[in-house]
């Protein structure tokens, strides 16, 4: 009875109006949104190398020609001055060592009744720099066993490298964490075997690395030197990843990056750009027709201004009136919300379908719908709480 | 709240239980005083209260309880839905409050003479017509005050009598007082066995 005196003076042609408008904005929202995470999950990297973000970026020193014959003074290792002045950049969040073991080292793995040894060299960079620990990458002295984070470089030179034309036994990245090695430690006049393992693997540590802790632990007994080191290795959490202050930078002191991650972070960027670009313009969108729902909601509430005003004054509530108008804009943004995961749905088909060609994987749609939801609950939210208080401005005391 | 046992508008007070008229020329304030008690109206000099309790002080959810269970008003320009049946604009009122049930309004619709007017549409009925369905959707819900704003001016006689024997029964239900105003064409409650008190603005 109350709506239908209510819902007279309601404009089909003014909710048509706003739930066409809010569709287009929420769709190019979570459209460009869920275009950006397919390509980047793709081309960045994140995806096969968890262990170590895209915003870090391991920097070295060139070695110079005379090094190689021993004839050069020519220092690899970063000075502290160095380090100051490269913390000091505005795009450097932190600056982490690499810890180089200045101990004998030697690993040797029993597989398939062969028996395999080398000389090896360990590293290690504080936990805070992996961006997430791998499962048993902690150092216990009172039971140790060593975890290991290998460079995956190393594994495909040893694979296709040197064991395809030795006739030696490649290895498989899952299996060989669950090779136990023999690691014997010497130096300073101590010598002592351990068991490690291999507990991850990472593109961007181009090294073998352990964890500080360890490291600190085998420096104290191994090495000659309380002192660590310099450290000819960096790595460095960088805020604005492939800007041109970076490379710049970088060029001009002759620093050398690990791997080809600054350009795949200029992409990265690019498309970070691209993607807040178009994103901004579906919000303007989604905002506008918010705007026009909130025009038609005061023009219909004003309309109705009398109705309203006698309904209060035979005892009806301010919410017991605004409850149609709650359930009115529900019912549209709901349809508006299930009509834009449906564009979302059909539009993420379309570009998957191009995009598996060149080898990249689609990502979950969950993330975008997730995202749309929530931009429509705080739309549907504002607009409860727009009508909300003119029911309560119209109520006469 | 409980109950209201007294309103108050400057030095008038109404008590629970009793009967008034308030007597004026017309354009001397008589609607103006119920748009005050009712809360339509706050441009008074003098203070309103509900049992000593200023008006102004009461809130939003406070006013629908008064309107709903303490004070029933009928205003003199009826405020009727034009778009409704004579039954649903009753109904409107009393699906808030649960009081009558269909059949009972359909007797008082028949005992005012509107028994064949039941589901026409408000804006089709006579003024006087209009004034009855509306003084039924005032008695829809328990109250301590009825106001009644000139609630017979467009009734004759019969009707005049009916509708004061329909006010005083369900005034004596609920122990309330009957305020009611008037220009010359009276309530007949005299003709019902209770005592007025006369006030004049």
């Amino acid at each position: 009875m109350v709506w239908n005196l209510l819902r007279k003076n309601i404009s089909a042609g003014q909710m048509a109006g706003y739930a066409v408008a809010t569709l287009v904005g929420l769709a190019i929202v979570v459209g460009a949104l869920q275009f950006y995470r397919d390509i980047s999950s793709s081309w960045s990297g994140d995806s096969d190398d968890a262990l170590v973000p895209n915003d870090f970026i391991v920097i070295s020193k060139p070695v110079p020609a005379m090094a190689t014959f021993g004839f050069s003074s020519a220092n690899v290792s970063f000075t502290d001055d160095e380090i100051a002045e490269l913390s000091a950049q505005p795009w450097v969040a932190r600056v982490g060592r690499f810890t180089a073991s200045d101990f004998s080292v030697f690993a040797s793995l029993q597989m398939a009744g062969r028996g395999m040894s080398t000389s090896l060299f360990f590293e290690s960079v504080p936990d805070g720099y992996l961006d997430k620990l791998p499962e048993g990458w902690s150092f216990d002295p009172d039971s140790p066993d060593i975890p290991i984070i290998l460079s995956k470089d190393y594994l495909s030179l040893y694979n296709f490298g040197f064991a395809a034309s030795r006739g030696l036994p490649q290895l498989n990245d899952k299996i060989i964490t669950r090779i136990p090695l023999a690691i014997t430690l010497s130096g300073n006049g101590h010598t002592a075997t351990y068991v490690g393992h291999v507990v991850g693997f990472s593109n961007r540590l181009n090294t073998i690395a352990v964890p500080q802790d360890f490291m600190d632990y085998a420096r104290g007994i191994y090495s000659a030197t309380p002192q660590a080191p310099a450290p000819s290795r960096l790595i460095v959490e960088v805020t604005t990843p492939g800007a041109t202050e970076v490379t710049d930078y970088l060029e001009a002191c002759g620093y050398e990056v690990a791997g080809d991650k600054v350009n795949s972070s200029r992409v990265a960027r690019f498309f970070t750009v691209v993607t807040a670009i178009v994103v901004a313009v579906g919000a303007v969108i989604a905002c506008l027709a918010v705007f026009i729902l909130m025009l038609s909601i005061f023009l219909l509430l004003q309309k109705n201004k009398d109705t309203l005003r006698d309904l209060m004054l035979l005892g009806y509530s301010p919410a017991q009136v605004a409850r149609r108008y709650y359930v009115l804009v529900a019912l549209i943004n709901g349809a508006v919300l299930v009509a834009a995961i449906g564009l979302l749905v059909w539009a993420s088909e379309q570009w998957q379908g191009a995009l598996s060609e060149t080898g990249m994987q689609a990502t979950s749609l969950w993330p975008s719908i997730l995202v749309a939801t929530a931009v429509m609950a705080v739309i549907t939210v504002v607009n409860g709480l727009t009508i909300r208080r003119m029911m309560r401005r119209y109520f006469i005391s | 709240m409980n109950s209201i046992n007294s309103i108050s508008y400057g030095d008038i007070t109404f008590e629970r239980g009793a009967y008034y008229r308030v007597l004026a020329a017309s354009g001397v304030g008589k609607s103006s005083l119920c748009n005050f008690i009712y809360g339509i109206r706050r441009d008074y000099t003098k203070r309103v209260a509900f049992d000593g309790r200023d008006v102004a002080d009461l809130t939003i959810s406070e006013w629908c309880d008064v309107r709903c269970r303490h004070i029933a008003y009928l205003r003199q320009d009826l405020r009727l839905f034009g778009a409704l049946t004579a039954y649903d604009n009753i109904q409107l009122k009393n699906s808030l409050t649960g009081t009558a049930t269909r059949r009972e309004i359909e007797d008082m619709l028949g005992a005012l003479g509107l028994a064949d007017k039941v589901n026409w549409r408000a804006d089709r009925l006579s003024i006087g017509q209009q004034q009855r369905v509306a003084l039924i959707r005032a008695l829809c819900q328990p109250f301590d005050f009825l106001l009644l704003d000139e609630p017979v001016s467009h009734l004759d006689q019969d009707n005049n009598a009916i509708a004061a024997q329909m006010i005083v029964e369900h005034a004596a239900r609920y122990g309330a007082a009957v305020i009611t105003t008037s220009v010359g064409n009276n309530l007949a409650l005299e003709d019902c066995g209770v005592s007025v008190t006369n006030i004049s603005l």
